[in-house]
């Protein structure tokens, strides 16, 4: 296994959620697309701490960082869609566009 | 040869699963196969050796997040939604960007093409705490404050709106 196997992964892994982000109606479906990013970036920050700084764990930290502010963030978010949902009982991203809640 | 049979089929399972879940209709399958994808992205620290990232994606992702998702799914949907379509009309547009972004991060991933692991990977566990008591000190308890705030911005926004109540009537003596 070579740093470009891994590289490799989590680029695909980030396309597909740039994709699912770009083209899913629903808005939790993209806030699932942005995990994906968020995990494609784990496994680069993890796999370069890997091949390239194996004396020290500093990639792995900043990835757990990121895991504990993608948890806020999902949160957070899912807060808000469930708020939209009671206000304007939609959970399709084309239909909250007034700005206003 | 058993390196390279778990990372293929962790990869398989994560890229594929990943690729359902942007692609399914139904929501709910969407969220299942969401866990699958982050159960495989575990797999993938473990054959990395990051034996803390493995446990605590199990912890977070895969039984935190992953069952927030299926929760906010059943707590959201409607029945109808089954039968509509969940892509909106820029998926071709969507393709356009994926495969040039694709092509360039592949020009850039040939790079680093034949880097091989230098040593064999060694439990992370106790250098993560030392960091996090030591150099990462300061981030730590930043992430916490961030933490803390996302738990009242969530209880604060999911509350119901709530009329205040009407005065109480008192007794005659009032």
């Amino acid at each position: 296994m070579t740093l470009a196997h891994y590289l490799f992964l989590g680029s695909a892994l980030f396309i597909v959620g740039i994709f699912g982000a770009l083209t899913r109606r629903n808005v939790i479906g993209i806030l699932m697309s942005v995990e994906l990013m968020f995990n494609a970036a784990n496994i680069n920050l993890a796999a370069f701490n890997r091949f390239l700084a194996p004396a020290g764990v500093t990639g792995q930290a900043v990835a757990l960082f990121i895991m504990t502010v993608a948890a806020a963030e999902v949160v957070v978010g899912l807060a808000l869609v469930l708020m939209i949902y009671r206000a304007r009982d939609t959970v399709y991203a084309e239909d909250i566009n007034i700005l206003r809640g | 040869m058993i390196e390279r049979l778990a990372f293929y089929s962790m990869a398989a399972l994560t890229l594929g699963s990943a690729i359902l879940v942007v692609t399914m209709r139904n929501t709910v399958h969407c969220a299942l196969l969401l866990g699958l994808s982050l159960l495989g992205v575990a797999g993938v620290f473990a054959t990395l050796g990051a034996d803390f990232l493995f446990a605590s994606q199990l912890l977070i992702y895969v039984g935190g997040i992953a069952v927030l998702m299926i929760f906010a799914v059943m707590l959201l949907g409607r029945t109808a939604d089954l039968h509509l379509r969940q892509v909106n009309e820029a998926w071709m547009a969507a393709l356009l960007v994926v495969a040039i972004t694709l092509a360039g991060l592949v020009r850039l991933v040939k790079l680093v093409a034949g880097v091989t692991a230098p040593s064999p990977a060694a439990p992370a566990t106790r250098p993560l705490g030392l960091l996090m008591m030591g150099d990462f000190a300061v981030p730590f308890e930043l992430v916490s404050l961030v933490l803390l705030a996302a738990l009242l911005g969530a209880v604060f926004f999911s509350r119901k709106e709530e009329t205040p109540p009407p005065p109480a009537t008192r007794g005659p003596s009032s």
